[in-house]
């Protein structure tokens, strides 16, 4: 599986994330559960593949959400969503980690992404209620709906990004010799 | 030779019309007729199906069509309290231009969802229509309910509405829209500025005091200022306060729109008046959406 085709698969779910989603998610729960699965994906690609495709990855989803659905400014998620990659990528690059610390990472990247995002909208006014009321009402529910999300995709996500190193590697062994 | 003088007496015998065909021929004909009529009809039945396909998307546009009407009457309804709170105002001194009568003549496109952020600092609605289809900045975009937002962006095939969820005094997106109470269009006057998102209410502040307004109306947008269109129902009165330097109140207004699961929300296009020297151009625009409303 190489990097085209996980690019291609991120792009249909981010597809299915403003069109599928906002009919299967419960009408009184809909502005509390927000679809963040892309960010998921970049913070599995952070920790087993390397740091420079989830930076890669990151940008360009970030600037893709951020066009499609431009309202007040294009650049909060462009910027935290490759800063929280790559940083994930920095700390956890290619280690040996079980699923709970896995989870438990994906679970505080999104925390810290997501409280970002409303910092930065707080500090050009554009945010809407105080941040324990953001807290309880969407980031906190929306994050157990990425960790869920997360521990479904967690065996075929993790195949699927160690693959994408693993050919690396062996075609700069080929070369080499 | 004889082939010749063969062919120049066939031709003889067959070139006046006759009564009857010589049996062979009627054998000839029959047989090789009884071949085409197997292929022929199969051939017409599949021809005809395809023709079928094909006046499906007629009757698909045909349904459009008629679904507009269907929504051009609901908002009917609204329009009718206007013209005769109107017609109450009018008297015989005022000298009324042909451009004020017309102004108020909106045209509803209808547009479909297509996709859905829920972001909570940044909710947005795309939707299928685009410059191509005659949609600018700014216009105010209603549901079945009421007034759900205007549109912010526009490239030719999609557009992206943002809800009034998004109103603040502060942001540069939204500008405060001006709002009366429906039956009370000449006595109330409030200002949309705000929305207060943990009690999901939409404040309307700079309400003078002695303001007719109370709990329970219905409030519309004024289309004072000429920015939003006139008309659109946004919600109802919950909450009157005196507000904070104590010269104006403030109330709070319950919205009618529900934002989840829409599929279609129709844009409102205003036709814009510019100044005096164009009277005669919009008159014709104007005239060329009355025959549209009436040919639809």
């Amino acid at each position: 599986m190489n990097i085209h085709r996980i690019v291609l698969l991120m792009l249909a779910i981010f597809i299915l994330e403003g069109s599928l989603m906002p009919w299967l998610i419960p009408s009184s729960l809909a502005d509390r559960l927000i679809p963040h699965f892309n960010f998921v994906l970049i913070i599995f690609s952070a920790l087993y593949s390397s740091r420079h495709y989830a930076l890669g990855l990151g940008l360009g989803f970030g600037l893709l959400q951020d066009i499609m659905y431009y309202g007040n400014a294009i650049g909060i998620h462009f910027f935290f969503m490759g800063i929280i990659g790559y940083g994930v990528g920095i700390l956890f690059e290619r280690k040996r980690l079980n699923v709970l610390v896995v989870i438990s990472i994906i679970g505080l990247a999104y925390l810290a992404y997501d409280c970002a995002v409303y910092g930065i909208n707080y500090l050009f006014r554009l945010a809407n209620g105080s941040f324990p009321w953001a807290l309880i009402t969407h980031i906190l529910p929306s994050l157990f709906f990425q960790l869920i999300f997360a521990i479904i995709v967690f065996i075929p996500a993790r195949k699927m990004f160690e693959k994408l190193v693993v050919t690396n590697y062996s075609d700069t062994s080929e070369e080499n010799l | 030779m004889v082939g010749f003088i063969i062919c120049i007496i066939l031709i003889g015998m067959t070139i006046n019309g006759r009564d009857k065909l010589t049996m062979p021929e009627q054998f000839l004909k029959d047989s090789i007729g009884s071949v085409q009529k197997l292929i022929y009809i199969p051939a017409s039945s599949v021809s005809n199906f395809f023709s079928d396909i094909a006046e499906l998307k007629q009757i698909y546009k045909e349904n459009e069509e008629l679904r507009q009407v269907a929504a051009l009457y609901a908002r009917e309804k609204v329009e009718y309290n206007f013209v005769a709170a109107e017609n109450e105002r009018l008297q015989q001194a005022l000298e009324f231009k042909q451009h004020q009568q017309e102004m108020y003549d909106y045209n509803y496109l209808i547009a479909q969802v297509i996709a859905i952020n829920n972001d909570p600092n940044n909710p947005t609605i795309n939707i299928n229509l685009g410059s191509n289809h005659g949609i600018t900045k700014n216009m105010a975009v209603v549901t079945v309910d009421g007034l759900l937002g205007i549109i912010t962006n526009v490239s030719p095939f999609t557009s992206t509405i943002t809800p009034i969820t998004q109103l603040n005094s502060t942001s540069p997106v939204f500008s405060a829209i001006s709002a009366t109470v429906l039956g009370k269009e000449s006595e109330s006057f409030g200002v949309l500025t705000d929305y207060d998102a943990e009690q999901e209410r939409i404040v309307m502040s700079l309400i003078d005091e002695h303001d007719p307004m109370m709990k329970d109306d219905v409030v519309i947008t004024s289309g004072i200022g000429n920015l939003y269109p006139r008309g659109l129902l946004v919600g109802t009165v919950e909450m009157i306060q005196v507000g904070d330097f104590g010269l104006t109140h403030v109330a709070t207004v319950k919205p009618f729109v529900k934002m989840n699961q829409l599929t279609e929300v129709f844009v409102v296009q205003m036709n814009h008046v510019v100044d005096q020297s164009t009277t005669e151009q919009e008159l014709e625009t104007t005239d060329l959406n009355d025959n549209q409303k009436e040919g639809e």
